[in-house]
């Protein structure tokens, strides 16, 4: 018996240990004199993968940065990791990075279930995280302490596209279809926003299962409803299986699309054509755009990541990166948690290649506005409405 | 706008009926459900979109390139993975199609990448013809109907009228007696594995044409290829046909009055046939005596 009680003891300790490391006893700091290490988790492998290049972007503002000698001599580490589109894997390599190799702040992010799963384990370990790249209303109501949302709801997307499509383009008619999730409900709140508040309504709503690749019945009933536009917020096979289906049925409404099929390189081509004059909403400058800042993100990208193609998603990550290097910027020599919070909670009117950026210590959603994009010939972006602001938010009231 | 759903179920239907039938060719010969299926069509879709881009050959040679490699592939996988299983059983066989299906996945997305990719057939689907009353059928449609038509007028000549057939038929029934009949059962599985590639890979060609191709498209049209197949019974090949347009029908009709509802008309139809008929509504059943 009394050689038990050690016995016991020892498993006691050693689970306690194992619990406290879980609870970020041990996490190590995520800078030192000579570099800040900041990373990204994303689905570079998998079927998800062409979103990975979202966590790849913030390496090419990281490299331009050092290349100017870093940031009051400290230089910035980008490290990325495969989740595959698998919370449960987010889990295990954001652990891994925080503790193992030390990180100060992550950035970009896409996957919405991939970042609730370890939204918690960040603020418990004090970790900033900066641009999410997705829109979840959860992540910024009410205000997490470290996160910082830079993309705009997709409600307030939705009825910013809608007042386009009402009062610019003069169609009255409007059929929406919608992935029936958070996502696409979401889009659909915001279009249903916009038409009560002009005393109108969908002709038609549709849900759609991400997964279904016959969709000939959705477009038939958007047919028979006289939807003569019909606004998506669906991912890219789905909005590309539409037109296609729509096409062999001569259905030819105006097809506008959240900023999520924005890509429109990608899009004209994997739609064979199809994509020219769709119309969607954007976060960002378009990335075959002439603007100063863009050339510049372009230049480097081909010096720094020759192999990526500068699409929308490549772009972006630089862009959910831009507020994190500003703030790094702002705080100089003496960085700390708390001296990066602070800047990232006075941010005004801060704007890179996204969005204006307004943060306070009561409001961790950045933006509130978008672009209104057409795809041209050949998937030339055509910049058609500037950044336009919802009017019509709830969260700013 | 029901004829237009009738065409537009009846089309969609027919290719998973020939997907199905892929299907049931191995459960035919095997009683083996082969979960790889979907990813054996996408890998050959994705030789012939190689052959077309990379190579810049044109649609035909690609096609017939694709149709070589998925035999092959079905005859690799078959000699390869299933044979060297030991004393295997079903289950073992069916968990071993599951490993099968996660490495040609990965393969594809290690070779060819996630993000989608565009595969155009010569049958367009913006080609469109007007039948009556502004009813439309397009190119993609008219050349699934006779792909399917063909088919069951071969399946069901080869199973009766061939030597081969007749052989796959009762290594199915009986693989013992088969034996001591002559048959070499190894080369039958063999030529189930590479003509149900084959059959697969041109269904996958055609889905791929109607949406888009990467590595996880073909994950869906194989539960509703599956659908169709228990619907029509996995020892038929006319009830996997009349399976597959049935559920194509279902589906169209479901997706236009409930949308919400259409995703789970296909499970809904696995479930119902497996407590109320097992055996499908076109097979016969073997009771097997010891």
């Amino acid at each position: 018996m009394k050689g038990r009680v050690p016995l016991l003891l020892g498993v006691v300790l050693g689970m306690a240990l194992i619990l406290s490391a879980g609870m970020g006893f041990c996490v190590p700091p995520g800078f030192d004199d000579k570099e800040i290490r900041i990373a990204s988790w994303g689905p570079l492998t998998g079927p998800a993968a062409p979103w990975g290049a979202v966590s790849r972007g913030p390496a090419v503002l990281a490299a331009m940065v050092n290349e100017q000698g870093g940031i009051s001599g400290r230089k910035i580490r980008h490290i990325v990791r495969d989740d595959m589109y698998n919370p449960a894997q987010t889990k295990v390599v954001v652990k891994e990075l925080v503790e193992k190799e030390g990180i100060f702040a992550f950035v970009s992010g896409p996957s919405s279930a991939g970042g609730l799963a370890v939204k918690d384990y960040l603020a418990q370990n004090k970790i900033i995280w900066v641009g999410p790249a997705t829109s979840v209303k959860e992540y910024v109501f009410p205000p997490q302490p470290y996160l910082f949302s830079v993309y705009p709801l997709y409600e307030d997307e939705g009825s910013v596209l809608a007042k386009y499509v009402v009062e610019k383009l003069g169609i009255k008619e409007i059929g929406v279809v919608y992935q029936n999730d958070t996502y696409g409900r979401n889009g659909l709140d915001g279009v249903r926003q916009r038409l009560n508040h002009l005393k109108m309504k969908p002709v038609v709503e549709i849900p759609v299962e991400a997964t279904e690749k016959d969709l000939s019945s959705h477009v038939l009933k958007l047919k028979s409803a006289g939807a003569k536009a019909v606004l998506m917020w669906v991912n890219p096979t789905t909005g590309v299986v539409l037109l296609k289906t729509a096409a062999t049925v001569g259905y030819k409404p105006q097809w506008v699309s959240s900023n999520t099929l924005s890509d429109f390189a990608l899009m004209n081509k994997i739609s064979g054509g199809l994509w020219e004059g769709v119309i969607t909403g954007a976060f960002m400058l378009p990335p075959d755009s002439d603007d100063p800042r863009v050339v510049k993100y372009r230049e480097a990208a081909k010096k720094y990541a020759p192999e990526e193609r500068f699409g929308v998603f490549f772009m972006a990550g630089m862009m959910f990166a831009e507020p994190l290097i500003e703030a790094f910027k702002r705080v100089g020599k003496n960085l700390s948690t708390d001296a990066v919070l602070k800047a990232l909670n006075s941010m005004k009117g801060f704007q890179g290649v996204g969005p204006k950026l307004t943060w306070s210590p009561h409001q961790h959603q950045g933006s509130d506005s978008i672009q209104i994009w057409k795809c041209g010939p050949g998937g030339k972006t055509i910049l058609i409405q500037d950044w336009t602001v919802n009017d019509l938010a709830h969260w700013k009231k | 706008m029901y004829g237009q759903l009738i065409i537009e179920g009846l089309s969609i239907g027919a290719c998973y009926a020939v997907f199905g039938i892929a299907v049931v060719i191995i459960y035919k010969t095997s009683e083996v459900i082969n979960f790889a299926q979907g990813e054996m069509a996408m890998i050959s879709t994705f030789v012939a979109y190689h052959i077309l881009n990379v190579y810049g050959w044109p649609f035909w040679y690609a096609f017939i390139g694709a149709c070589v490699f998925a035999v092959l592939l079905g005859l690799f996988i078959e000699v390869c993975f299933l044979r060297p299983a030991k004393n295997p059983s079903v289950l073992g066989l069916i968990v071993i199609t599951l490993g099968a299906e996660m490495l040609l996945m990965g393969l594809a997305g290690w070779k060819w990448g996630g993000e989608q990719k565009d595969f155009s057939l010569p049958f367009s689907f913006h080609k469109t013809h007007e039948l009556m009353g502004g009813l439309v059928i397009n190119d993609w449609s008219i050349a699934v109907f006779v792909m399917a038509a063909v088919l069951m007028i071969f399946l069901f000549v080869f199973f009766r009228y061939t030597k081969l057939g007749v052989a796959m038929r009762a290594t199915q029934q009986n693989e013992h007696a088969a034996r001591i009949m002559g048959i070499k059962v190894e080369r039958v599985f063999s030529f189930a594995w590479g003509f149900s590639s084959l059959i697969g890979a041109l269904a996958g060609m055609f889905f791929a044409a109607r949406s888009t191709l990467d590595p996880a498209y073909m994950m869906e049209p194989f539960l509703r290829a599956f659908a169709a197949a228990v619907l029509g019974g996995l020892m038929s090949i006319p009830g996997v046909v009349i399976g597959g347009g049935i559920l194509g029908l279902l589906e169209n009709f479901f997706g236009f009055y409930w949308p919400a509802w259409k995703p789970i008309v296909a499970f809904l139809v696995i479930v119902l046939v497996l407590c109320i008929r097992p055996s499908g509504l076109f097979a016969r059943h073997y009771e097997k005596k010891v």
